[in-house]
């Protein structure tokens, strides 16, 4: 009896405190609030929509989760989103929101701050940041020296069963539509075949092939730059088993770019103009450079220590967040067994 | 009694029946908008989807982890109720503690331990190890409280007849206990089937990691709906494998809860064996993984940043969002419980079945399929804490119908006939004699729904509020950026929390009670029915 | 008034009725038994005068009220019975005097009601009528089985049923207990002032306690009556079989006479459920009891043997007379094969001179041994049925 009695009032306590979640949480809807999914990392892009916040005085609901499921949010949610500005981890990303219209316009006063290859054609999205591919090999068993500085020698025999990398992720789809352009497609076909062939350690993204570079596992990682950089951050750097080598001029050493959207029904929205626009201020730019090491695309700021120079990376010059020619890339894959 | 068997049941419970499919209908939900986003698809792109060189071997591999990780659950399970409910054991209560505690460890947070320590643990074997280690509990708890009121008479006569202790087990406490491990089987198969967290970071390619994939580099939802298409079809193939398999069986041993003498087993020279098997599964699915994170908290540079107040808030949002969840599960269980419990026929297998269908899908798929869900029907709901329990609800539906369904089992109906016949209607013998006997079945579903929802990460990014993060949202936050040390006291707080129902899971008070022997006085019916058995 | 009656009932699936148009009546106060082979539809009978189970047709009427009929189906908890199952289902949760009191509730039952009602006289009295107050506060777990089943009949009788209902109450117990247990119900009831039906498949039980019994076999009443009318006049040779032992010989009727093995005997035609007698010169089937036959030693003097045969002025069988001794000197020779032994009589099995085998049954004073030559007869007439096909 006195169980009952308990379990009732925990079943009313239970109701009240669900209402009240539900209370708190009701989107408020008035200009000075702001709805941002964020496909990045809380602890690093917290702050600085915090400073945002300071600076405007715009409170900004801001979503965390990763860039695929916050997509696929997106596109589930259509036309009904609460959400205003969608700040992604990769361009891919933007592209398909872009072609299920679901994006407005970037201002161009705001889109022609960036420079071409760096951010969309038809002004659907702004580029925010850049991340290089760069192949992580093992430090202790090589030197720089022996790591390839072009992908095609990846195919060779030495290298099987050593190199990592993740099919699956954005990026490196894009390097492989990055691969078919500057090199043709037969030899794209030809090297992604090698591979397959080349026993590789498949993961399930870049963290992934990292950790298998860092403790021995592989011997070559390929990954975006900034991996490394927030790996180190947590380890330290001198405990860091792997190391990076760039590819300048290789499409191995292509430059992604993370990016911004104002979705569709925040077309005239001043706060979400205020966001994006600040994300590629100065201000904002310089944050990410000394949080995350990435490579600013905003003209002027400078690039992390010891990167090589932005313009040395080679950018084909081609929308990134091409869906069709990602989709090509992909078929590639599908078809030689790696997806 | 052949008059029993032969008298027709009475009319068709219609109240009951509506309610059960009022319950399917919202835990389809997620089926029906993956069946109609692939009928909605260009036919040309689906067929695209089923020629790549890869689908045999994703599906190949989801069977064979599936398949081998119910053997060996179902392997490891048994024995452990047996030792558990049967056997002359010291420190019953601790020990039933600790087997049920995996249920508090989420597949991708005990992978994690184990790959910190063993990075070269990669593809099916680590796979296997560790989701069997971890889904031991699903077969463990309900076998062991089946064998706690189960009878060894059988076994006794069946020892006369000359089988030996094996045989004798077979033959009399098999049959009693095969509902029990059924059941526990299924949700270990479906479990496995949807798993990806765990099976991704120990890189198995299996119609999981597919669908991930499908969503995070095409963000083709079609793709992704067609290989979920694909992992429904293969549980439904389970389900209907399980109730094959169950029908034939115990429609004839009638649970009687105070039947029968229940001998204790001496363990003698398998004591050290026994308590090796007891140790071992604890050991490998949460001992591991937790030491191996927390000696990560000594060399982690990011512990600093240790946030008490977040702490505390997400614990919170835990506790009451899995509660709520539990609330939401058990009543969409309770009419289908009741109906299978107490009805046959081909209608009501097929409730039962289309229940359980939502429990081999991915979380990201049922996450996505009650976004478009709530955005249409309830859009003032929508990123609300309610929409969140209510999906919780519908995910974990499946596992508290088991328990459900046999605590009302075991209710025998002529406690209800009579508490009819005194007067009481349906409703009220539903509520004052069944389910009041049924109350610790129901609890224990509850539970079991509670747990599950703590431990939920994809639907629970899809569906939370704004702001609003649990315990294990914000682990996978800090793990996917490899901040183990601020992940540490996350993970940490999780495995507490998530403790406390598979403590109260483990039944540890009726493990102490076992230890007395109970014997009832063996009526003349019972003895009957054992040589009815027998012959 | 408290009266049951049951036309044409009809229950189960169509083209296999557990039930085919049964007709029962059970007058106020009385204990019906309805007795048959497993499978015979007796519970299912029973569940559904309780409204447990749905009729497809028929009718049944407990006291004034039609509580089945075409289109009517009043829920059990309307009904105003009693139900005593075979496993006497005593609410585990609830102490002995809190099952009692549930029995009060009338529609409001739960434990805390229960609780609070087992304090109350009406339960204390019910418990003296079964004699089990002291027991008041144990649990259902520590009773024994015929314990239990007088609780749950004291929790029947606590909602001042009509009706009361007992599927194989004393099926579980053991004989000694058996016996005492029925008594005591039958009292119980009477005192009660409570119409009752048991259903049993043990036919001396059904005979020793009721008022009337319905004899039921594949789902019909083959007969109902008053135990002396179903043990003496049984409606069909299988009735016969079933309430008590019986020899069956075949014959040919003659008149009034019908020619058997043992010699030709006075008989009574029995007309079956069709109304048909069987035909002079037709083939006939012959009942002969037990306790019918005469058996004397060979080589003694006639001794007055037989159960049935008694000394003058008591009442005989089937209108002997009590100077009549029956056809003794034309009784066939036979031998006792197999004694079975009672300690109040005996069942001998006798083989005759033609291999007919009989079996009789003598009072203790009439004992014979094994291997005795003995001479068998019959007292009075017996009953000719047509054969069974």
């Amino acid at each position: 009896m006195r169980a009952r009695r308990g379990i009732l009032l925990a079943g009313t306590g239970l109701a009240a405190a669900t209402l009240a979640l539900t209370g708190c949480t009701a989107p408020a809807d008035d200009a000075e609030t702001l709805t941002v999914y964020v496909g990045r990392d809380e602890g690093l892009v917290g702050p600085l929509i915090e400073q945002f916040e300071e600076e405007t005085g715009i409170t900004v609901e801001a979503r965390y989760a990763a860039t695929p499921e916050l997509t696929a949010l997106l596109l589930e949610e259509g036309d009904r989103t609460p959400a205003e500005v969608f700040l992604s981890q990769d361009a891919g990303a933007l592209g398909a929101l872009a072609d299920a219209d679901l994006v407005a316009e970037i201002p161009s006063e705001i889109a022609d701050l960036i420079p071409d290859g760096f951010t969309s054609q038809d002004d659907s999205w702004v580029g925010v940041t850049g991340r290089a591919r760069v192949i992580a090999y093992d430090g202790e068993q090589l030197s720089e020296d022996e790591v390839p500085d072009t992908v095609d020698d990846l195919t060779g025999e030495e290298w099987s069963g050593e190199v990592a990398f993740a099919p699956g992720n954005a990026s490196f789809q894009s390097f492989i539509t990055a691969l078919r352009v500057l090199e043709g497609e037969d030899a794209a076909a030809a090297w992604v075949e090698g591979m397959a062939a080349n026993d590789p350690e498949l993961t399930e993204n870049n963290l992934a092939s990292l950790d298998l570079v860092n403790t021995g596992q592989a011997e070559l990682g390929l990954i975006n730059h900034y991996y490394w950089f927030r790996q180190a951050a947590e380890v330290g750097a001198e405990n860091m088993r792997a190391q990076l080598k760039f590819l300048p001029g290789d499409p191995g050493g292509i430059v992604n770019v993370t990016g911004a959207a104002i979705l569709d029904g925040a077309a005239d929205d001043e706060a979400a103009r205020a966001f994006v626009e600040f994300l590629v201020s100065e201000q904002a730019q310089r944050y990410f450079v000394e949080e995350t090491f990435e490579y600013p695309l905003l003209p002027g700021v400078d690039a992390p220590e010891g990167l090589p120079a932005i313009d040395t990376l080679v950018n084909p010059g081609l929308d990134l967040s091409d869906l069709d020619s990602v989709g090509e890339s992909q078929q590639l894959l599908a078809d030689n067994g790696l997806i | 009694m052949t008059d029993r068997v032969a008298t027709p049941s009475p009319r068709r419970p219609w109240g009951l029946i509506a309610a059960s499919l009022v319950a399917v209908a919202l835990a389809a939900i997620p089926v029906v908008h993956l069946v109609v986003r692939v009928l909605s698809a260009d036919p040309a792109e689906l067929a695209a989807v089923f020629d790549r060189p890869r689908i045999p071997l994703l599906v190949g591999n989801s069977v064979l982890l599936a398949a081998s990780v119910t053997v060996t659950a179902v392997a490891l399970g048994v024995p452990s109720a047996f030792l558990l409910a049967r056997a002359r054991l010291r420190w019953r209560g601790a020990w039933a503690v600790l087997a049920a505690l995996p249920l508090a460890m989420p597949s991708y947070l005990a992978a994690y331990g184990w790959l910190a320590w063993q990075p070269s643990m990669k593809g099916f074997w680590a796979a296997w190890l560790v989701l069997s280690f971890v889904s031991v509990p699903y077969v463990t708890l309900p076998v062991a409280a089946a064998l706690r009121i189960g009878s060894t008479g059988l076994d006794d006569v069946a020892r006369t007849l000359g089988r030996g202790p094996f045989g004798s087990f077979m033959l009399g406490t098999w049959p009693q206990i095969r509902p029990a491990v059924l059941a526990g089987a299924l949700l270990v198969c479906l479990y496995t089937l949807s798993d990806f967290g765990g099976v991704a970071l120990f890189r198995f390619p299996v119609l999981t990691t597919a669908i991930q994939q499908a969503y995070s580099a095409s963000f083709s939802r079609d793709e992704a709906a067609v290989l979920a298409v694909l992992l429904v079809g293969l549980a439904l193939l389970v389900v209907i494998g399980e109730q094959v398999a169950r029908g034939r069986a115990a429609r004839r041993i009638q649970a009687a809860p105070t039947a029968g003498r229940r001998r204790m087993t001496r363990l003698g020279p398998w004591t050290a064996p026994g308590l090796l098997l007891l140790a071992l599964v604890p050991a490998v699915a949460v001992v591991v993984p937790v030491a191996v994170l927390l000696s990560r908290v000594l060399t982690a540079e990011t512990l600093q940043a240790f946030d008490g107040a977040n702490l505390a808030q997400a614990i919170g949002n835990t506790v009451l969002l899995s509660a709520g969840g539990a609330v939401v599960a058990v009543a969409l269980a309770l009419p289908i419980g009741v109906l299978a419990a107490r009805h046959r026929g081909r209608m009501v297998r097929g409730i039962e079945s289309s229940g359980y269908l939502a429990l081999g899908l991915p979380g990201i798929v049922v996450g996505l399929s009650l976004v478009f869900f709530s955005l249409s029907v309830v859009p003032a709901l929508y990123q609300t804490a309610l929409v969140l329990a209510f999906g919780y609800g519908i995910l974990f539906m499946p596992k508290a119908i088991g328990s459900i369904r046999s605590a009302t089992g075991q209710v025998p109906t002529s406690l209800e006939d009579v508490s009819r016949t005194l007067g009481n209607s349906r409703a009220r013998t539903w509520w004052s004699v069944t389910a009041r006997l049924a109350r610790p079945g129901i609890f224990a579903a509850a539970l079991l729904a509670a747990v599950s929802a703590m431990k939920e990460l994809p639907a629970t990014l899809m569906l939370r509020p704004t702001g609003t993060d649990t315990l294990a949202v914000e682990l996978w936050q800090r793990t996917d950026i490899s901040a183990y040390g601020a992940a540490a006291p996350y993970a940490v707080a999780l495995l507490l929390v998530a403790a406390v129902p598979a403590f109260l899971l483990s039944d540890a008070r009726a493990g102490r009670e076992a230890t007395r022997e109970v014997i009832a006085p063996e009526t003349r019916a019972g003895r009957e029915a054992t040589r009815e058995a027998i012959a | 008034m408290s009266r049951l009656e049951v036309r044409d009932l009809t229950v189960g699936y169509e083209g296999a009725p557990v039930l085919h148009a049964v007709d029962v009546e059970v007058p106020h106060g009385e204990l019906l038994a309805i007795v048959g082979p497993s499978g015979c539809g007796k519970t299912t009978l029973l569940r559904t005068i309780a409204g447990l189970l749905r009729a497809r047709s028929g009718e049944i009427r407990i006291g004034q009220r039609m509580v089945t009929t075409h289109g009517i189906h009043l829920a059990p908890e309307k009904r105003r019975i009693g139900w005593v199952p075979q496993d006497a289902a005593l609410f585990p949760h609830l102490t002995v005097a809190e099952n009692v009191a549930f029995g009060m509730l009338a529609g409001r039952g739960s434990a805390r009601a229960a609780r609070r009602a087992a304090k109350s006289d009406e339960v204390r009295r019910l418990l003296d009528l079964v004699d089990l107050a002291p027991l008041a506060h144990r649990a259902p777990g520590q009773l024994s089985g015929g314990q239990a089943q007088r609780v749950a009949l004291a929790r029947a009788l606590a909602s001042g049923p009509e009706l009361v209902l007992l599927d194989e109450p004393f099926g579980a117990l053991d004989p000694m207990l058996r016996a005492d247990l029925r008594a005591a119900v039958r009292e119980l009831l009477r005192a009660e002032g409570v119409t009752g039906i048991l259903v049993t498949h043990d036919q001396a039980e059904a005979l020793s306690v009721a008022d009337r019994v319905a004899v039921m076999r594949g789902g019909e009443v083959l007969q109902l009556g008053t135990p002396e009318e179903v043990y003496r006049t049984p409606a069909t040779p299988w009735v016969a079989g079933f309430v008590g032992d019986a020899v069956f010989l075949p014959g040919v009727l003659h008149g009034d006479e019908v020619g058997t093995a043992i010699g030709r005997l006075r008989a009574v035609p029995v007309a079956d459920a069709a109304g048909l007698a069987p035909e002079d010169g037709a083939d006939v089937t012959v009942l002969v009891r037990p306790e019918e036959l005469r058996v004397v030693r060979a080589d003694a003097a006639s001794v007055a043997g037989g159960m049935a045969a008694r000394p003058a002025g008591t009442a005989g069988l089937r209108g002997t007379d009590p100077g009549d001794e029956g056809p003794g000197d034309e009784g066939l020779d036979g031998i006792v094969t197999d004694v079975e032994y009672t300690g109040h009589d005996a069942m001998l099995a006798l083989a005759l001179a033609d291999g007919v085998s009989l079996r009789a049954r003598v009072t203790a004073s009439e004992f014979v041994p094994r291997g005795t030559e003995v001479r068998v007869s019959i007292a009075g007439a017996v009953l000719a049925y047509r054969p069974e096909t």
